[in-house]
């Protein structure tokens, strides 16, 4: 889920750990540089971005525009124009400074995960890759900060840790591809956000090249920087306000005991009253998930975690802290459980258990390609107290609409993820997914949530910015991001209902004017 | 594939260009949570586009010279020759010395021993391998043969499985591979593949020929680690040199065709366990980039995919010396053999069953296969 934004390894603290994490990249030399020489009438943009780059990182052909155009949406219509794999912040200031004297929007990109078209590029744009700024620049153990570069795989970083008792604590669910500059652009979440908070509570400064081409360093490794705190501004600014080149995160210490529990339920509903009532009786877990029936057949092939598939709903739950406290918690837990209808209260025994556990919550999106070949995949925040509720009314959206909805969500946030399936390939399927999704989102902001939780806004929920803010709300934002970006060039159309739109929903041949986003 | 089949983009030299830059390694298909198989759809694209683009000449020469075993014995004399005049750079494309003499001269009195009695199982002696590496095979027949088991050798009567001919996407060339295979090996002993991509090949000919002959044998190609564990007679030998002193450290490197398609690779450390000290890499099955003909093909990425490897060995091996980095692959081997980091560091590069038979013979077992041998060896060209 997380997509883009950021970059690099620069030169200077690039020392000890860098390149340690080299064989995680995917091929970094690919293209033979003899091809280009063939493409000639080069718009001068091109020119100058080669000039800074080489000709090697930068791709203006076909397959690159093709797959450069799209994320992990169902955003479609986006047009790449010019596409550059810059590996250090200079280079990235380069490009950034290329598109800024010729008044060229640009677009920041990192694993193309994001769900909400954040980084699909609107107006043929300059698209710059960060995936080669995936060195560890530094960590510092004593002081708990790393500085990494934003083509950083989430997960990579975590295992780069491995015996440092330290960890990210971040977790998107798709922290195996993800990178962390996506998740600084998108303020990103995951299962154990729940007690540790989310991105921004993470990263202590940002490097950024500013949408002029200058760079700067938001925020201070001592977590307070004097003025104004942009960094807190330009986390989750889904690459409007600039491009992140290095970022410093805090690490976490490793919990000295950790407890995973599976609750299964006969009633989703049962499952989500849980959820609320361990909130309420004072407990914290690190994580509390929920999937649902369908999610769990469809991944328990794979895993094999011994999940009952017989059952309604399934809630995961991470208890961590000092033995002592845990043990005593994991028993309040099963409790709570049993005494809202649990039939079973599996506390995992060891390592390999726990892994399972959190393998299949983890594998659930890339699952459901046994059902359908395509999902839409919501993201709403609703308050935990009405999950019960709401996740009714979503089901019955769905069945209104003769639609498969599956539901595996953050329930400790109240962090909603209908993924809704279905075959792209079948005449007004999409139109079909796509009002169902609008319905749920009016359902969740009318229940008192919010839009988006962590995907955040992209091109998909633009359209519904005016549900939750007024004129006035969104002239403020739109004035911040000028403070950033005068001319608009960076990420333009998104976000923000302002402007042109560029994409629209995928496979329309002739899409109604309402379903542009 | 989907541009194309599903939004009609076209498969222009750009689109070539970024398919041919996937080595086949399948890691897409142990890490996909909705079993796509990849592997399947890519060599069907393959095919489907060969009659658009041929594969480079190169390729088709190098795969059609497979077929001819004889002249790859001798074209593999003449490389020898080369090679020991020092003309040859070291590439991990080819072995740093092809033996001058083949397997079969090797053993002259294997192929009319107790022809009249079937051995009990087969093993699949492929292409090149028998030619470049014939002491892979000579160690599987010598730890089967101390273990009292009977083996007969493929030979030229089935010859080379065809995946790379597959891989290349001239699925008519690696249809008459497999049924030249079936063919001559149809009589439903096991059949034990020492080579990770051969052995995935020939568990895949129920769905490349679609026959009920192919899926029946299919059923019985076992990968020579996975058929040994489950032996009882094997593992008790095994077993029985267990504690003996000065066992090796061993590296254990997963071929990409043992781990994500055949999915077996446990197999190697369950046979090893006994009898070596074993080090995992760090790196879940990372493709070391040979791939085939990839290397051949693709010598950057070939070259930076075993880079990224050989950095995962080096620090899984730290400061350990005298290290022995298996792999069931002999593409892999080779291609690994070509890093001098490995070799500067005298990292031995060797197959798991080379590691089993120096075991055992070490272990006092020499004057018995020896016995053994000459009377159960048989070879199918020589009825």
């Amino acid at each position: 889920m997380f997509l883009e934004v950021c970059c690099l390894p620069a030169g200077p603290a690039a020392g000890q750990n860098g390149g340690v994490r080299s064989q995680y990249s995917i091929f970094r030399r690919g293209r033979k540089p003899a091809k280009k020489a063939k493409r000639w009438n080069l718009d001068p943009v091109e020119n100058e971005l080669i000039a800074a780059l080489g000709a090697d990182r930068v791709d203006s052909g076909g397959v690159a525009l093709g797959l450069y155009s799209r994320d992990g949406s169902v955003t479609r219509g986006g047009r790449a124009g010019i596409v550059c794999f810059p590996e250090s912040t200079e280079e990235v200031a380069a490009c950034v400074s290329v598109a800024a004297s010729h008044d060229r929007p640009f677009v920041a990109r990192g694993a193309g995960t994001g769900l909400a078209g954040g980084a699909v590029p609107c107006d043929e744009p300059i698209v710059v890759v960060t995936t080669r700024m995936n060195k560890i620049h530094e960590v510092d153990v004593d002081r708990r900060l790393a500085w990494v570069g934003p083509g950083v795989v989430n997960l990579d970083l975590t295992q780069h840790l491995v015996g440092t008792g330290l960890h990210f604590a971040p977790d998107p669910s798709s922290q195996q591809s993800c990178t962390i500059g996506g998740n600084v652009a998108n303020n990103s979440g995951g299962p154990h956000c729940l007690q540790d908070g989310v991105t921004s509570a993470h990263v202590l400064a940002v490097e950024t090249v500013l949408p002029d081409g200058s760079v700067v360093v938001l925020g201070a490794e001592e977590g307070r920087a004097p003025g104004y705190d942009f960094r807190g501004a330009f986390i989750g600014g889904e690459g409007t306000l600039g491009i992140a080149t290095r970022i410093c995160v805090r690490l976490t210490e490793d919990p000295p005991e950790v407890a995973t529990l599976l609750l299964d339920f006969a009633k989703v509903e049962d499952a989500a009253e849980t959820v609320s009532a361990v909130i309420a009786a004072g407990i914290v877990p690190a994580a509390l998930e929920i999937m649902d029936q369908r999610v769990v057949e469809a991944v328990e092939p794979f895993v094999q975690a011994g999940y009952p598939v017989d059952a309604a709903a399934l809630l995961i739950v991470e208890l961590d802290g000092l033995p002592g406290g845990v043990a005593t918690e994991v028993e309040q837990v099963r409790d709570i459980g049993i005494g809202h209808g649990a039939r079973t209260v599996r506390v995992a025994a060891d390592e390999d258990e726990r892994a399972r556990i959190w393998k299949g919550r983890r594998s659930a999106f890339g699952a459901i390609a046994v059902i359908k070949p395509d999902y839409y995949l919501n993201d709403t925040v609703i308050p935990r107290t009405r999950l019960a509720e709401v996740l009714t009314r979503v089901y019955e959206v769905a069945d209104e609409r003769n639609l498969i909805v599956m539901n595996v969500f953050h329930a400790g946030d109240g962090n909603l993820h209908p993924l809704i399936v279905y075959d792209a390939r079948e005449p007004g399927a999409l139109e079909n997914v796509l009002e169902a999704g609008e319905e749920i989102v009016r359902i969740s902001v009318e229940a008192g949530g919010v839009l988006t939780g962590e995907h955040g806004i992209g091109l998909e929920k633009k359209r519904f910015m005016h549900m939750q803010f007024t004129d006035d709300d969104l002239d403020a934002q739109d004035r911040l991001r000028r403070t950033f970006d005068v001319r608009g060039l960076a990420n333009p159309s998104k976000v923000l209902p302002t402007g042109a739109s560029c994409g629209h929903v995928s496979s329309l041949s002739n899409p109604p004017a309402d379903l542009w986003i | 594939m989907r541009a194309v089949e599903r939004d009609g983009a076209a498969p222009d030299q750009d689109w070539y260009d970024a398919f041919d830059t996937c080595v086949g390694c399948l890691g897409c298909e142990t890490a996909c949570p909705s079993a796509v198989p990849y592997g399947y759809l890519i060599n069907a694209t393959r095919s489907a586009i060969t009659s658009e683009r041929r594969p480079p000449f190169k390729l088709l020469v190098g795969l059609r010279l497979l077929s001819w075993p004889r002249l790859l014995r001798w074209g593999s004399k003449a490389i020898a020759v080369v090679q020991r005049l020092g003309l040859l750079r070291r590439t991990g494309l080819l072995p740093d010395r092809i033996p001058f003499r083949s397997q079969r001269a090797k053993n002259p009195g294997s192929r009319n021993l107790r022809s009249g009695e079937p051995a009990e199982v087969v093993l699949f002696t492929g292409c090149v391998m028998d030619v470049w590496q014939p002491s892979v095979h000579a160690a599987v027949i010598d730890v089967l043969n101390a273990a009292g088991i009977a083996v007969e050798r493929s030979g030229d009567a089935a010859g080379c499985c065809g995946a790379l001919h597959e891989h290349a996407g001239l699925t008519d060339d690696a249809v008459s591979h497999a049924l030249r295979v079936t063919a001559a090996l149809s009589d439903g002993r096991p059949v034990l593949v020492d080579s990770a991509g051969c052995g995935a090949a020939l568990k895949h000919y129920g769905r490349l020929l679609g026959s009920k002959a192919a899926n029946e044998f299919s059923s019985r190609v076992y990968d020579i680690h996975e058929w040994c564990v489950d032996d009882s007679r094997v593992s008790s030998l095994v077993a029985s040199v267990e504690g003996r002193t000065g066992r090796p450290t061993v590296v254990v490197q997963d071929p990409c065709h043992l781990r994500h398609d055949q999915k077996c690779h446990d197999s190697v450390r369950d046979l090893l366990r006994p009898i070596a000290d074993l080090i995992e890499l760090d790196d879940e099955g990372l493709c070391c980039g040979a791939g085939g003909a990839y290397q051949l093909l693709q010598p950057d990425l070939a070259q930076a995919a075993r880079a990224r490897k050989v950095a995962s060995v080096h620090r899984a091996i730290r400061s350990e010396s005298s290290v022995t980095l298996v792999s069931a692959n002999p593409g892999c081997m080779l291609h690994l053999s070509g890093d001098s980091s490995l070799v500067a560091r005298g990292v031995a590069i060797r197959h798991p069953m080379e590691v089993v038979a120096d075991r055992l013979l070490g272990a006092g077992m020499r004057e018995n296969v020896g016995r053994v041998a000459s009377s159960l060896e048989v070879d199918l060209d020589g009825r």
